[in-house]
């Protein structure tokens, strides 16, 4: 598997393939509008971007903070461009400023404003900010990287494609200067093997099974 | 170098300048992208004497919302210099030739992004010259340029911009301020995106013979690539070990190995 960095505007490729994410197509030539990876044996056209925000898709769960509370419902910061609406009618739990939800983008408009549904509210836990181009990386192949970090830390995860995280119990400090190293070294390859040995080296003389008692103590 | 009457001052000599470059020179360029930690995006770019700082934020929500353009994303270009990037000091108030360069400088960026994909925000650059030696703009829109790749932009192509023009009587890459104040000087900040020669800003100050002029644009769009290829290093190279580490696996593996 070869890969190549691409600055915008750098040529992808020059044959007719599947057009993926990060690219755009001028004269028949397929280009790159991102600062991003290409895998040369990948089927398709498409750059992995190293930078950039995020901007809400149709199905995405999201983690959400509760800005403001209004008549009928609650404003939330979804980590885009607006803020989304949840309306009371969908929530038993009563919300205030600053509660974590989670919650799925029903859909999204034409000027990127989305809509929520299935929204869940959080008991306690905390919030680990990532770049939301990086999220891929924290899931891993078969949440093969979330399966690591759950192991490893203890902590009950949740990601979001916003770039938020949601940990709760176990070593969240461990947790967090995990995903910090994965987010420095997401453009590496075999980045799941580096954080398990990253984990067991950090957990040397802490008992099997005594990483979810470390909160209690 | 102020200037006499009667004293003439050879622009030229031998085919070198009056800072030992030849006609075709650039200054010492030297770019480093995500300097800043808490912009989306960011660039530091030492240009010969000049020194910029870029930043770049969004795209965020334009406010107050009767600017926001419900078709495309604005640019909003900030030029500003220091109060100390001059030798006398720079009210640092913006004055006109500042809020002009923000104008055409956000112009010729909004000619590269792809604006139409944010509907209704804006993406904030702010480009600060702390050092100046002629060809500020030039400079802060590559440094923009870098800088707006650094916060994932999606855009067409880079902006890269050079300095061109006339001091001496010769066509002259990328002049410095003596030679800017030559007394048959000629000052043409071009930019272009690299890939398709698509020139997105001409300014021409003074006299030019239309050879001249044909000349000057040739190496101009010269001199822009040469700036496109030390942005495009200074993109790569923060994640070149990676490719590195693709290109060689095995040699590399196995010198580590020996090393323990």
């Amino acid at each position: 598997m070869k890969k190549r960095i691409v600055i915008p505007g750098e040529l992808v490729s020059e044959e007719r393939k599947k057009v993926g994410p990060h690219v755009f197509v001028e004269n028949g030539k397929i280009y790159s509008d991102s600062l991003g990876l290409i895998y040369n044996d990948s089927q398709d056209a498409s750059v992995v971007a190293l930078h950039g925000k995020y901007v809400p898709q149709r199905d995405d769960l999201i983690i959400g903070v509760v800005v403001q509370e209004t008549f009928g419902g609650y404003i939330v910061d979804i980590n885009s461009f607006y803020f989304s609406f949840v309306s009371k009618e969908f929530i038993r739990d009563r919300l205030q400023r600053g509660s974590i939800i989670s919650a799925k983008i029903m859909s999204v408009n034409e000027i990127n404003e989305a809509e929520l549904g299935q929204v869940r509210f959080f008991f306690g836990g905390e919030i680990i900010n990532i770049s939301p181009v990086k999220v891929p990386r924290v899931i891993g192949k078969n949440a093969s990287m979330m399966e690591a970090l759950k192991l490893g830390t203890g902590a009950n995860i949740m990601v979001g494609r916003n770039g938020r995280i949601w940990a709760k119990g176990g070593n969240t400090q461990l947790l967090a200067e995990a995903i910090k190293k994965i987010e420095a070294e997401s453009h590496l390859s075999n980045l799941t093997n580096k954080i398990e040995a990253f984990l067991k080296e950090k957990n040397k003389g802490v008992k099997e099974g005594d990483l979810f008692e470390q909160e209690k103590r | 170098m102020s200037k006499k009457k009667d004293e003439t001052i050879e622009y030229v000599k031998n085919g070198k300048r009056l800072d030992g470059r030849g006609l075709e020179e650039l200054r010492p360029l030297k770019i480093e992208a995500g300097v800043l930690s808490r912009a989306d995006g960011s660039c530091a770019l030492e240009w010969g004497q000049n020194k910029v700082v870029a930043a770049v934020y969004g795209p965020r929500e334009a406010l107050p919302k009767h600017i926001q353009n419900p078709y495309k994303a604005l640019v909003n270009f900030q030029y500003r210099m220091a109060t100390f990037s001059v030798p006398d000091r720079k009210n640092p108030r913006p004055g006109r030739r500042e809020m002009e360069i923000s104008k055409i400088s956000g112009e010729a960026l909004e000619k590269a992004i792809f604006l139409e994909r944010f509907p209704n925000t804006t993406i904030d650059v702010f480009v600060e010259i702390l050092d100046s030696n002629a060809g500020t703009r030039v400079a802060a829109l590559a440094a923009a340029s870098v800088a707006l790749a650094d916060a994932g932009i999606p855009m067409r192509d880079m902006v890269s911009a050079v300095g061109v023009g006339k001091a001496g009587g010769e066509v002259i890459l990328d002049l410095n301020k003596d030679e800017e104040d030559a007394p048959d000087a000629v000052d043409i900040p071009l930019a272009i995106l690299p890939r398709t020669e698509e020139i997105v800003l001409l300014q021409m100050d003074g006299l030019l013979r239309p050879e001249e002029w044909k000349k000057a644009i040739a190496l101009g769009i010269k001199g822009c690539k040469q700036v496109y290829g030390v942005q495009k290093e200074a993109l790569r190279k923060k994640y070149l070990e990676a490719e590195k580490e693709e290109a060689e696996p095995n040699t590399e593996a196995a010198a580590h190995g020996e090393g323990e």
